[in-house]
């Protein structure tokens, strides 16, 4: 019997989650409380109902995700496109995620993850056949940084990057800027050397945005006080 | 005339050489009635030199004068001369859909190149000349020119013509002329790419055309071999004429919502207070196919109207109206000594409007779904809904339809009701040519902007759609309507039949995020959309930012350019309920 999951989005012709024509599949739940989080209602393990009466995240099959990740193949064909993995944390429903990316596979659908790094190594390893391209999160350098604003240590995440760089996948490092977090001399520095270093294909940055900020109020939630909400609410549009 | 293209590759011939072709024929015709044509298009023949003159004699610039009174006695010898006979012929005939004018245009323009008699800039400034003619015959629903495409014979010289065309229109950025790309795998890499750029830019142009689809669907709609077929020529709004061979115009129309709004009112036309015809009450409509049959009865009692008013309007046109300079540019007219609507054309064709295709698909997949499936409402208390157009109490009920699938998500029940309502009346309307003694009678799923206008005069419908709100334009969903990304509204539209109508638009609009580095993925999209079977496409390129702005502060954003449905236009030039549908389209 096949895994079921919890979906909160499935986007298709979806530009910037790797390359060529793709669809992403979203799924919900994720091990950390980035302050800066674009996607609240991705946190959580469980589907959820918004005061506007919006539904976020309902459980689906592996065979009806990929019903419609299938529907566009020959879009994926014809531009080296594919399936791209993301969340909330997509391997912390593992089994799930895991069959996602075997089925995939088993269509000759080249396949990405984006991934905050926080699994266990062994199971990171349980995935490296399944997936062509990693879209790594790096978030901050320092481990109390990071910690303090994402709710778990770096120790585990930086590890797992260095077990993939040494597997000698694709790993494209995706770091998004926030002034307050990471835009220390000694991040800096550690983005200079990713860039580098040959095990890793790219380093992207990414610029901030505050999109998240409206989607706590229809959760219910608070937003994390945060002084980059105040920095991008002042930026010009 | 808007329904016919010339056989401009008469040119080379001259006049002299058109002449020289009439009278042979004449001399040697027996018929009277025969006799009367001939001498008729020699009279008209006799009109073209003497307007040759009194142009010449009023013309300020020399090249031009000597050109006219050369293009009197001689056929043309130079590009410029060329499209001056063009030209004459165009407004003579009353035309303003040209065809393939890479074909005509295109040997004489390689010709002059090659012996150096006029450069690429030269040519290039020729065409602009041209272009500005046609916009001020000013008609942005025609002024067609096609290039590319299967079934050119001088294909090299075709294609100079071709790329200079969309560099013309590149440079000017005019709505008019409606310049169309037919592509075929083989296209010419340059000119494929230069179609892109002025895409990307936002000239709306080249409106783009499917070969590998359209000519087998042609042939099978038409009922001709595929060598006709390969002068299947878009005009106007986007309908389809079999390129100097065939007729097809004017088109009826029908808003088939308007159908569905009478079948759920016993044959009664509300707005107009007006009885139809005799239809079953809601309480006998128990099943959805007892709905679909009064629905369909109501489609087929227009449509044959619509179908003998086109014969009959043939009719009168040929007893009223030879057109003379039609005839002997369209092929068979001359060999059989008789009039293009009096049985000379080869094929003699009619096509019919639909309007409110997807709207009426939406609806009917809706009450389907929600009285005779779910049976959570009655027929009864959703027709009042939609008397109420949804006021008070049923805002509810219009919540919910909003909710239900929808046409241009690749949802396989809706795109199904869609198809079902596509093959219906498709399949009616060319079933009605038989019966009303035409070659063909066929639907054309096109805008100018008769959603909108006909949305109007129709009452809320079942896709949660209120009261006088425009309908889907063409084949495209209900504006917003598509929220699965563009895979799977692109998907969606490949599902409707192309081998049974006469032309269908597809609209779609892009942001410019697509054209940056992103370029490759918008191609690869594109050519996917084709091979699964896409007929056609028509890009516009902008941003929501941009027609916000234009729509608070017109007099900045003059140069902004939007596809309506079958005609591009300044998006200022709209009227605002016009202006805001094409802003409520999803942008891709």
């Amino acid at each position: 019997m096949s895994a079921t999951g919890i979906v909160f989005d499935i986007q298709r012709a979806s530009l910037h989650d790797g390359p060529g024509i793709r669809t992403t599949v979203f799924l919900k739940g994720c091990p950390l409380r980035c302050a800066w989080c674009h996607n609240p209602e991705s946190q959580r393990f469980r589907p959820e109902k918004g005061i506007s009466g919006k539904t976020y995240g309902v459980r689906m099959s592996v065979e009806s995700v990929m019903d419609q990740v299938l529907a566009d193949k020959d879009y994926y064909d014809l531009s080296n496109g594919g399936m791209t993995l993301s969340g909330g944390e997509p391997t912390a429903q593992f089994a799930f995620c895991k069959e996602l990316l075997a089925a995939a596979k088993a269509e000759g659908i080249h396949t990405c993850l984006d991934t905050c790094g926080h699994l266990q190594t062994e199971k990171l390893a349980e995935l490296l056949p399944l997936v062509d391209l990693f879209h790594y999160d790096f978030k901050a350098s320092d481990s109390n940084t990071h910690k303090r604003f994402t709710g778990v240590d770096n120790e585990l995440i930086l590890n797992n990057l260095a077990f993939l760089r040494s597997s000698g996948v694709r790993i494209i490092l995706r770091c998004p800027q926030i002034h307050e977090v990471n835009q220390t001399a000694a991040y800096q520095t550690c983005l200079a050397e990713f860039r580098a270093d040959d095990s890793i294909e790219a380093v992207e940055t990414l610029p901030y945005h505050a999109t998240g900020l409206s989607k706590y109020g229809d959760l219910g939630r608070v937003a994390p006080a945060f002084a980059a909400w105040k920095e991008v609410a002042a930026m010009p549009r | 005339m808007a329904g016919t293209v010339l056989d401009y590759a008469t040119l080379s011939c001259g006049l002299p050489g058109m002449r020289t072709r009439i009278e042979k024929r004449h001399s040697e015709c027996v018929s009277e009635s025969q006799k009367e044509f001939y001498t008729g298009c020699l009279l008209a023949l006799d009109v073209l030199k003497n307007s040759m003159q009194i142009l010449a004699e009023n013309a300020e610039n020399p090249d031009l004068k000597s050109d006219l009174l050369h293009l009197q006695k001689n056929p043309p010898a130079t590009f410029a001369q060329a499209i001056q006979l063009f030209w004459l012929y165009a407004i003579h005939s009353g035309t303003w859909n040209y065809g393939r004018l890479d074909c005509a245009l295109g040997p004489f323009l390689l010709e002059d190149l090659r012996s150096g008699i006029i450069t690429e800039s030269t040519a290039l400034d020729y065409i602009c000349d041209l272009w500005k003619l046609m916009h001020d015959y000013t008609n942005q629903y025609n002024n067609r020119v096609i290039i590319g495409g299967i079934g050119r014979s001088n294909v090299e010289a075709a294609d100079v013509f071709a790329l200079l065309a969309i560099k013309a229109t590149r440079r000017l950025r005019l709505n008019q002329p409606q310049l169309s790309l037919r592509v075929y795998p083989e296209l010419n890499q340059t000119l494929w790419n230069e179609a892109i750029e002025a895409i990307a830019e936002g000239c709306t142009f080249p409106i783009l055309y499917n070969d590998m689809v359209n000519l087998p669907a042609v042939a099978r709609a038409y009922g001709i071999p595929e060598t006709e077929a390969a002068q299947y020529t878009p005009y106007g709004c986007g309908e389809y004429v079999l390129g100097h061979l065939s007729q097809g115009t004017p088109n009826g129309v029908i808003n088939l919502l308007k159908a569905l709004e009478v079948a759920l009112h016993e044959g009664k036309d509300v707005s107009a207070n007006r009885m139809l015809l005799e239809l079953p009450a809601i309480s006998d409509l128990t099943t959805f196919e007892k709905l679909w049959e009064s629905y369909s009865k109501v489609v087929d009692y227009y449509v044959s109207a619509l179908a003998e008013q086109e014969a009959l309007c043939y009719k009168v046109t040929d007893a009223e109206c030879p057109l003379l300079f039609i005839s002997m540019l369209t092929n068979d007219c001359l060999e059989k000594g008789m009039g293009a609507f009096g049985g000379g054309s080869r094929y003699l064709g009619g096509t019919i409007e639909t309007y409110g295709n997807t709207n009426t698909a939406d609806a009917l997949y809706a009450i389907n779904e929600l009285v005779f499936v779910r049976q959570t409402c009655t027929l009864d208390s959703l027709v009042k809904a939609l008397d109420a157009n949804f006021d008070g109490e049923h805002k509810t009920l219009r919540n919910e339809l909003l909710l239900l699938p929808k046409y241009g998500n690749d949802h396989h029940g809706a795109d199904e009701m869609a198809s079902r309502v596509h093959n219906h009346v498709c399949l009616l309307a060319k079933s009605k040519a038989a019966h009303v003694g035409l070659s063909s009678y066929l639907v054309v799923v096109i805008n100018n902007w008769a959603n909108t206008l006909l949305g109007r005069y129709t009452l809320a419908s079942a896709d949660g759609r209120m009261a006088g709100e425009p309908m889907a334009n063409g084949n495209n969903p209900s504006p917003g309507a598509d929220r699965s990304g563009v895979t799977a509204f692109l998907n969606s539209l490949a599902k409707l039949d192309p081998s049974i109508h006469a032309g269908a638009v597809q609209n779609m609009k892009f942001s410019r995020e697509w054209f940056g580095k992103d370029r490759p993925k918008f191609e690869a999209l594109l050519k996917t959309y084709f091979l699964r079977g896409g007929a056609q496409a028509m890009i516009t390129v902008v941003s929501r930012a941009d027609l916000e702005s234009a729509l608070l502060e017109p007099a900045k954003w003059a140069h902004l350019l939007v596809r309506v449905g079958g005609f591009s236009i300044r998006f200022i030039d709209l009227p605002e309920d016009a202006q805001r549908e094409v802003l409520a389209r999803t942008l891709n």
